[in-house]
């Protein structure tokens, strides 16, 4: 089973961290982190094969689909455009800090219950744009979601229900 | 009896670890030691290979092994289709494509491998290339495959075309084309294996697992019990992910290393490597009579199936079949070929063919209309097909016929919209139909899937299926149907799925087959599960098995209500007499072969219908479309899932709108997202979709399917609008600026 499979926590590809790098420091879901990289290194490698955060997904390396979307001081950025030393100092948040199972995100929950999600792999991005709209503009109309979601590329759901989502969590996260 | 999983709009249960960013797809997964793979892929369109010099590359420090098709233990052909596979896991000599896979490096780092494919020398002596499927035809074309560039031929024949063209009162001819489509799922494919026990292991993003399996095992020279592969979840296939893609390399290179192997695919890699939706040139004469009742509908299609076949036999079989539309028509003759060129291979996408023919007959039937001064919804009224009626396989239709109804739902929104004020801008609106059927399941062969439910111990049942979940929600369905079988809560049944050691040949997530079918196997079992539950509590209770029923956590007895034993009592019952019962369960829907002549038969059991409106906007400035409204009624049969049926419906519309304003694959030039442009939630419509059911018999609580149909009738909806706002006709996909611009200087002449 995929499950069954063990992950490895190695800082890196290579299991050993670069002799000649630097040094990052940056608040990562709540948390300070540290890590020493390669300075070619972009955020989205960083997350993904230092911390194992595989939430934010590659999904083109070119800035183009949205699905590596992370906040970065609450801003949603393309983590595979951002170099790793871009965000010493800084704070980066991933879909795995936007909400646990026990407390999800209103939008995590509306995304559930609008089933705004199909095979699943641009929701992550999808769910953190939708958070740095709503951190921006709590009430959006459907022009501006569909607006603010224009960089998240989703090839299943025709993105119908996903602004639905976004509607209902907007409206819930202003308790109208 | 509280039946009720089927048409409950609760939501999926993989929607939460979704949400939670923990689902791990194969990319995602690391196995300890694991050896990172690059292919080295043909930079030509058409070659000889007169040599691979793998020496320097195999000094790369970092480097392990390098492989050609010397080290392919078995048999180096692979393909879906087993009678036209001719696809080399390393290429043989030769190349026919760009992006034709020629060596494989397997190195400790992703960084290792790249260097070292890029120090792989490859020698090539350059062959003509063939890039035009008409010319691929002609006696002096270079043949790419040795039995020649014509990969297959269908035809449809019925009646005396030319008899009905002759008495017609109306005639009307046009050659349409479709263009070359990416499947862009947001996952580019991906894959691990390792060995476990001597077994090889590969988990990978797949539709089809057991299909995956049958070809790795010929690649490898392996029996079946030697290899095993797990689905992963997989982030969307629209048929791209049918073909093998990274599955033979990790394969072998874990096969010939013992070592674990990751193969991720770059979007880059993914566009050069993946199948393509096959372009369509088609030639069509539809006739009709005064009061538009269509008399004949003569088609010649032509698709550039690329370099390899891959399911090139079914979208030209399917395409014929399909020609004609949803409609009655006496008199066919339709001849449906694809030809081999040297463009990147064409297999399925979404539809098989269909997309593209109802292009040709959905713009026929509006001009047909135009040409008799008719309503273009009431001459598709006039000729809808209706239960009972012929397709024009001669196949006579059951009683699941929904098409009337939805072209009387898209007819009533559309009645609403007229006069309403546009959502923005100025401009010219139009308003366009497209109107589709769509066989469920392969074309005119078995294609069965098999299912197993068991008991277990904790009074919970586990349903065992080979279907693949793509996202689609085939996970929901199954597991809805399951419990509706037995009469239980849907938490009650655990799903194992997609696992070709743990689960039966489900057949392929394709051809918008696994509700039906697989739904019908799953049916069977937990029937007949139901059955033994029944049997057993028959013995506890003492009471005739008749008169019992599962009825959400326990079996009562209909007649004295307060008779009953919780399902926990039953199952250590099974338990205590030696095992828990398991159930199998099997469809296989009846069709016959068509006829190689004349291709009647019946090539499906049966069909899903729709119709959709579309309204557009022209923008005369600068041809911009924007598309402002769809309407899309789909008889499903039942609607299973109604919150996923909309999502298939709104994401068929999606990939309508691409197919029919921007998507065209030019594999000079697209490498990546940035010039490969699928639509966004910008370039969205309203839709509002419509779930239309007309029980299907033979489906399990009457379903069908909607995966497919979703998309069909959205370009032809969205062309026969851009018609009236333009006043001309399009007549070659994807309508981008210029063509509107273009059409809107014809629309004033």
């Amino acid at each position: 089973m995929p499950s069954s499979v063990p992950a490895s926590r190695d800082p890196g590809p290579s299991g050993e961290p670069p002799a000649e790098g630097l040094t990052i420091r940056f608040v990562l879901n709540g948390r300070t982190v540290e890590a020493r990289v390669e300075p070619h290194r972009t955020l989205l490698w960083v997350l993904r094969e230092v911390f194992d955060l595989v939430g934010a997904k590659e999904g083109c390396g070119v800035g183009e689909c949205g699905a590596c979307t992370v906040l970065l001081d609450g801003e949603a950025v393309n983590a595979c455009l951002v170099l790793a030393g871009k965000v010493d100092g800084r704070e980066v948040t991933t879909v795995e800090g936007l909400g646990g199972p026990e407390a999800l995100h209103p939008l995590q929950q509306w995304f559930i219950r609008k089933h705004a999600v199909q095979c699943g792999y641009c929701t992550p991005g999808m769910l953190l744009s939708a958070a740095a709209l709503l951190r921006r503009n709590p009430d959006p109309t459907r022009e501006e979601i569909r607006e603010a979601l224009a960089g998240n590329l989703c090839r299943c759901t025709g993105y119908v229900q996903i602004v639905e989502a976004v509607r209902a969590a907007a409206r819930e996260m202003a308790g109208r | 009896m509280p039946r009720g999983a089927v048409g409950s709009r609760s939501p999926r249960r993989d929607l939460l670890d979704k949400v939670l960013g923990r689902v791990r797809f194969a990319a995602d997964l690391k196995v300890p030691g694991m050896l990172h793979l690059v292919v080295v892929r043909s930079t030509e369109a058409h070659a000889r290979v007169t040599g691979i010099d793998v020496g320097e590359a195999a000094a790369v420090p970092g480097v392990v092994r390098v492989f050609t098709a010397a080290d392919v233990p078995g048999e180096n052909r692979y393909g879906i289709i087993r009678p036209t596979a001719d696809q080399h896991l390393l290429a043989e000599g030769r190349v026919r494509m760009v992006g034709d896979p020629v060596a494989l490096v397997a190195a400790e780092t992703p960084e290792a491998a790249a260097e070292g494919a890029r120090r792989v020398r490859v020698a090539y002596e350059p062959l003509p290339a063939v890039l035009d499927p008409a010319e691929a035809l002609e006696a002096a074309a270079v043949r790419i495959h040795e039995r020649g560039n014509l990969c297959f031929e269908q035809r449809v024949v019925r009646g005396d075309v030319d008899r009905a063209l002759s008495e017609a009162a109306v005639v009307v001819e046009g050659t349409y084309e479709t263009s070359r489509i990416e499947h862009a799922y947001i996952e580019p494919e991906a894959g691990v294996a390792y060995l476990e026990d001597g077994v090889l292991v590969v988990v990978c993003c797949t539709q089809n697992p057991h299909y995956d399996r049958r070809d790795l095992c010929r690649l490898l020279g392996l029996p079946e019990e030697r290899v095993r592969v797990i689905q992963a979840p997989t982030g969307g296939g629209f048929g791209g992910k049918l073909d093998l893609s990274v599955q033979p390399f990790v394969a072998l290179a874990t096969w010939h290393t013992g070592r674990p192997c990751r193969l991720v695919y770059s979007r880059e890699e993914s566009f050069a490597a993946s199948s393509k939706r096959h372009p369509f040139r088609m030639r069509y004469r539809t006739a009709a009579d005064r009061e538009g009742r269509l008399l004949a509908v003569e088609a010649d299609l032509l698709a550039d199936t690329g370099a390899y076949a891959s399911y090139g036999l079914a979208v030209a079989i399917r395409a014929a079949v399909h020609a004609a539309g949803p409609y009655r028509v006496p008199n066919v003759r339709v001849r449906s070929r694809a030809v081999y060129t040297n463009h990147p291979f064409s297999g399925a996408m979404r539809g098989f063919g269909a997309p593209q023919v109802a292009f040709g007959y959905e713009s026929q039937m509006d001009r047909v209309a135009d040409a008799l001064g008719l309503d273009p919804l009431e001459v598709r009224r006039r000729n809808a097909l209706g239960p009972g009626e012929h397709t024009i396989t001669g196949q006579r239709l059951g009683p699941s016929v929904g098409l009337r109804e939805c072209l009387e739902r898209v007819g009533r929104v559309r009645a609403r919209w007229d006069g309403a004020p546009g959502l923005r801008g100025d401009g010219p609106v139009g308003v366009g139909v497209g109107a589709m059927y769509y066989g469920i399941g392969n074309t005119g062969m078995s294609n069965p899937s098999t299912a197993h439910v068991r008991f277990d111990e904790d009074g919970g049942f586990t349903l065992f299926t080979g279907a693949a979940e793509i996202g689609q929600g085939s996970d929901r369905v199954l597991t809805a149907v399951c419990a509706d079988a037995l009469g239980v809560d849907p938490d009650r049944v655990r799903l194992v799925r997609a696992d070709t050691a743990l689960t039966a040949d489900a057949g392929a997530t394709s051809a918008s087959r696994q509700t039906y079918i697989s739904g019908g196997a799953v049916l069977e079992a937990g029937q007949a599960l139901g059955e033994r539950i029944l049997r057993r509590a028959e013995d506890l209770l003492e009471i005739p098995a008749e008169d019992l029923v599962i009825e959400g956590d326990r079996v009562r007895s209909r007649s004295l209500p307060s008779r009953e034993v919780p399902l926990e009592e039953v199952a250590s019952s099974f338990a205590k007499a030696g095992g828990m019962p398991r159930e199998e369960g099997r469809f296989d829907p009846e069709t016959t072969p068509l006829d190689r002549e004349s291709g009647q038969g019946v090539p499906y059991a049966t069909y899903a219908f729709a119709a959709q409106v579309a309204r557009v906007r022209v923008d005369p400035v600068t041809g911009r479309v924007r598309v402002e409204r769809i309407a899309a009624a789909h008889d499903v049969g039942r609607g299973v899932h109604p919150p996923g049926v909309r999502g298939q419906i709104t994401g068929g519309v999606a990939m309508g709108v691409g197919m029919a304003l921007m998507e065209a694959f030019d594999p000079g030039r697209d490498r990546n997202l940035d010039t490969y442009l699928i639509p966004t939630a910008a370039d969205m419509p309203r839709v509002h979709p419509m779930i239309v059911e007309a029980p299907e018999p033979t489906g399990p609580f009457g379903a069908k399917g909607v995966g497919e149909p979703a998309l069909i009738p959205t370009a032809p909806a969205v062309l026969n609008a851009l018609a009236r706002a333009c006043g001309a006709r399009i007549w070659r996909l994807p309508a981008g600026l210029e063509e509107v611009l273009e059409a809107l200087g014809r629309g004033k002449e």
